[in-house]
């Protein structure tokens, strides 16, 4: 039976493991290191000697605790090489110093194994038992943010700029209401290329209108609203919703474009 | 590029809670965090607005890799930080032993000779016996809870003190004279048998304190 977890979620319920990965937990227990780490090394999902990385963690994790060096050293590397690969793909080589990043966030995420069990947060190694990819996401988006914040220094994000002048009125509803439905179509081989390009378009727009879009248009915030104590996109973005409707606006010229030229 | 610094504990959570509701966080979700949160409140939006991207990004995006069998270059220094943080976090825990080893309070520690012969005479025993207690010379798992309660009660101390103090392992007072060239080293532990036989105890304070 797999150790439970402690980790709580927004609720305050104790998190689990899916029924699929306890099964599969059980079952390695039962298998030799060897059977291990050639399962280990298989990276498609698809296949019946597949080990889910929730798996290899909980493995890892219980090593650790009997303090069997040997089989940490021998499974933590092919869960590593799936994080790679996964960093190669998600931090793209625009961002500056992005191998230095990726280094940076494969070896915070090794070196949660080693603080497991210690420190100011012994078992964050729960959520990554409970959904791999989600918690994998986590840390890496966090890092990536907390690295911009160093480089621009602290300034302040959401610095309110002027409305030196009001943008022409354009469509914009027609834009965000094609861009809606692309996000809510089920994944096919047709609109997979068209999301990829609508996301990687909403990511290169300016980071006040792309936030702008995401919390409006992805996320549902109302632009601004008449009551004071709830929460609007103006109110997040530190702003007025005036300017949040003029960032909408350019972002949705911008998108339009891409639309054309895409 | 200088290590990234982490956030609290409760904010890192916070991130990771965000990150495994399914589906992507919308703005009810958010505002859960950011009221439990208020002070973090633009980076609660900052990461959720990253994520909703991201999580949008990989709704399409699932390749298939083939088995890998080399270790890349990346998982190589990873896997050296790993060995290193292990290394640190281990020696750590080794040092915070050995502190907290030689910190166990001994609740004897501040009595008098009168003290102790005054306890001695209340739990009906001799000094010698005392001075094991003292000096932790003897197992605690083979001393009555009874016995151990009673010695609290004498030196007013808290139970977990007591037991804790017979607990840890035995020492040499700093005080203590010996006659020897070299500082005796510490025996090792009796049980509470041995040491009730072997302290000058009369046959019925023996008699008394083996019934407890």
């Amino acid at each position: 039976m797999p150790r439970v977890l402690s980790k709580r979620d927004r609720n305050g319920n104790q998190y689990t493991r899916l029924r699929n990965i306890e099964i599969a937990v059980a079952a390695a227990l039962a298998q030799d290191i060897p059977t291990l780490c050639r399962r280990a090394a298989i990276q498609d999902r698809r296949s019946p000697e597949y080990l889910p990385s929730e798996c290899l963690v909980h493995l890892i994790r219980e090593a650790h605790r009997r303090d069997d060096k040997t089989t940490m050293t021998d499974l933590l590397p092919p869960l590593l090489e799936r994080c790679r690969r996964t960093l190669d793909r998600k931090v793209s080589d625009r961002i500056p110093n992005a191998s230095v990043l990726r280094d940076e966030i494969l070896g915070q995420f090794s070196e949660l194994f080693a603080d497991d069990g210690t420190g100011d947060s012994p078992d964050e190694l729960d959520f990554y038992e409970v959904r791999f990819n989600s918690a994998f996401r986590a840390l890496r988006i966090n890092l990536l943010r907390r690295e911009k914040i160093a480089r621009k220094g602290h300034a302040k994000r959401y610095a309110p700029l002027p409305d030196v002048h009001e943008v022409e009125p354009t469509s914009d509803d027609d834009v965000f209401a094609r861009m809606s439905e692309h996000l809510r179509t089920p994944a096919n081989q047709e609109n997979t290329l068209a999301l990829k390009n609508l996301i990687e378009a909403i990511k290169s727009l300016p980071a006040d209108e792309r936030d702008a879009v995401v919390l409006c248009h992805m996320m549902g915030y109302e632009v601004e609203s008449e009551d004071p104590n709830k929460a609007t996109a103006a109110t997040h973005c530190g702003v007025t919703g005036r300017t949040i409707r003029n960032r909408l606006r350019r972002a949705a010229a911008k998108l339009s474009r891409f639309k054309e030229n895409g | 590029m200088a290590p990234v610094t982490r956030d609290q504990p409760s904010l890192r959570d916070a991130f990771y809670q965000l990150s495994l509701c399914e589906p992507v966080p919308d703005a009810e979700i958010l505002e859960e965090f950011v009221d439990r949160y208020p002070e973090h409140a633009a980076a609660l939006t900052e990461f959720a607005i990253a994520l909703v991207l991201d999580a949008a990004e990989d709704a399409n995006d699932q390749p298939v890799d083939p088995p890998s069998t080399t270790t890349s270059p990346a998982v190589s220094r990873a896997m050296s930080r790993f060995h290193n943080r292990l290394y640190a976090v281990k020696k750590a825990a080794a040092v915070q032993a050995i502190e907290s080893e030689r910190t166990t309070k001994n609740p004897f520690a501040s009595l008098s000779r009168t003290e102790l012969r005054a306890i001695a005479q209340r739990l009906n025993v001799t000094t010698v016996f005392v001075m094991k207690l003292r000096d932790r010379q003897i197992l605690s798992d083979t001393m009555p809870q009874d016995f151990q309660r009673q010695i609290a009660e004498e030196l007013r101390a808290p139970i977990e003190v007591v037991i804790a103090h017979f607990a840890a392992p035995p020492e040499m007072q700093p005080r203590a004279h010996f006659k020897a060239d070299q500082k005796p080293k510490i025996s090792t532990k009796q049980t509470f048998e041995e040491a009730v036989r072997s302290s000058g105890l009369t046959p019925a304070q023996e008699k008394h304190l083996l019934s407890l």
